[in-house]
């Protein structure tokens, strides 16, 4: 199979009603493209394919990333014609090696990208009042979008509780806070379209209580287990491919005893 | 009013219109089903009560009732988990739940008491330890050092050690561990501590329960968050 860059690819090959799976938040250049030759995108980060985790077993460790697990089932099931995966430091070094597996294992493209992008596009969603999982949906929708969010949807408020880390594989956790949670770490570099942005991931805010959550056997837990030491009242968490009560309880509790107001 | 702290071998019950002045306890799998009370915790605590209070918050609300001192750990050892909250200056800093690796430790100690018919409060604390996570995978090292010899009540006293290290570890190795649960009343498992135990009994979440009902007002939040200029 011959190599290709994604640009070459898209300019070769694509056409419109095309299926495209993306990974992580390949370049806004190639979205760009992506939208404008009006690609069928398929976030394959998130579960669309409703199988058993287990029948990724075959192609991947029982004990790896929920995410990327989930990514590989509904690569295998999607009918996909080409896959778009952000390998780097806008995404993580496991998913190069998925890209690996998923290039072994199916017969379409796999192209990897590198997202270095550095145009801020803003994060008026991560700082809004609306339920947390409201919020999470609009920003991981937004990696098919190559706009920002409009300002005027997303009202702002002063934040009593902040959400640290990447979009979890369980959305439900997300129902435990507050409206007026603010969100930080890799889910705003999403908003803001700068993936890569290692400074904007590891920035949060000292003045509330934050829950720093990571997916289990992701890298990115010992960067979040750092940050929850280091902030004056921070709480690190991790969940595989559902939230467990006891996960539910400590953030729960967690937020309770800090006294935010639910 | 009645109180309880649904757990997953025993329920602790309180009920203020009998002027009670000490909590029933109540074997979990003798309560009845019909049981209704006003506030609950625990793990079947949902299933009797229209109002719940998380274990953890009642653990630390409990806390909050019992120990004076400002910096401190409370570890709560239950019949299925480990619980425990750390306050440093009055306040919450740090709080953990283990369910899986913890798993049934207190009710493997019990089960264990029962079968080779032993009495924890007249075990000596051995020198040696078992290096275990998990009440059930610990259990093989008792069989393993029977079949080699050593006595049973050697055996499961070194089991109940490890299961002490086990849990002081799961607490952050503090020098001081504030201790919540059925198992304060086990000598063998509180001196198995390799710090200074304070034992607080079994009803800490009740207290937390109390401390709930009384409508404690919450902390507010930060009051930076509360202006209109804030950090975001």
């Amino acid at each position: 199979m011959l190599t290709y860059t994604a640009n070459n690819y898209i300019d070769a090959l694509i056409k419109k009603g095309t299926r495209a799976g993306i990974v992580g938040m390949p370049p806004m250049a190639v979205i760009n493209k992506l939208i404008t030759r009006q690609v069928i995108i398929f976030d394959l980060d998130e579960p669309i394919v409703k199988k058993n985790m287990e029948d990724a077993l075959p192609f991947l460790p029982r004990v790896y990333c929920a995410v990327l697990r989930t990514v590989v089932l509904n690569s295998m099931n999607l009918d996909l014609e080409v896959i778009f995966i952000d390998v780097g430091p806008g995404k993580c070094d496991c998913a190069l090696h998925v890209a690996t597996i998923l290039a072994h294992y199916l017969d379409i493209p796999v192209i990897k990208t590198t997202n270095l992008d550095k145009q801020p596009f803003g994060t008026p969603i991560c700082r809004s009042r609306m339920p947390l999982l409201e919020k999470m949906e609009k920003i991981t929708a937004g990696v098919k979008s190559s706009l920002a969010a409009d300002q005027e949807d997303v009202p702002f408020c002063c934040p009593t509780a902040g959400f640290w880390g990447v979009p979890p594989r369980d959305f439900s956790l997300l129902k435990l806070f507050p409206d007026s949670t603010h969100i930080y770490g890799w889910t705003r570099c999403m908003e803001n379209k700068t993936p890569a942005d290692l400074e904007l991931e590891g920035y949060f805010n000292p003045d509330i209580p934050t829950v720093f959550f990571a997916q289990s056997f992701c890298a990115k837990t010992a960067l979040a287990k750092l940050l929850a030491d280091r902030h004056p009242r921070g709480l690190y968490v991790d969940a595989d491919v559902t939230a467990g009560s006891s996960v539910k309880a400590k953030i729960q509790a967690f937020l309770e005893l800090s006294g935010v107001k639910l | 009013m009645i109180l309880a702290d649904f757990g997953t071998s025993y329920c602790k019950i309180i009920d203020f219109d009998k002027n009670c002045e000490k909590p029933q306890i109540v074997a979990t799998k003798k309560i009845d089903r019909q049981l209704r009370v006003d506030l609950a915790t625990g793990h079947n605590g949902k299933r009797f009560a229209a109002k719940y209070v998380n274990e953890l918050t009642a653990l630390a609300r409990g806390g909050e009732e019992l120990i004076t001192a400002e910096n401190y750990v409370l570890l709560d050892c239950g019949s299925r988990d480990l619980k425990f909250v750390r306050y440093e200056d009055n306040r919450l800093a740090d709080m953990g739940w283990n369910t899986e690796c913890g798993a049934s430790m207190g009710f493997t100690i019990e089960l264990l008491e029962r079968y080779y018919e032993l009495d924890f409060n007249k075990l000596e604390v051995p020198d040696k330890t078992f290096s275990i996570t998990c009440g059930v995978l610990g259990m093989s090292h008792i069989f393993d050092a029977v079949t080699s010899g050593i006595s049973e009540a050697v055996a499961v006293a070194r089991f109940v050690k490890g299961i002490a290290i086990n849990a002081y570890r799961f607490a952050g190795s503090p020098d001081i561990i504030y201790l919540s649960g059925g198992l304060c009343a086990n000598r063998l498992f509180v001196e198995s501590f390799p710090c200074r135990v304070v034992p607080l009994g079994r009803f800490v979440l009740l207290r937390g329960l109390e401390s709930e009902i009384r409508n404690r007002v919450p902390e507010a939040g930060n009051p930076k968050t509360q202006s209109s200029i804030c950090r975001i």
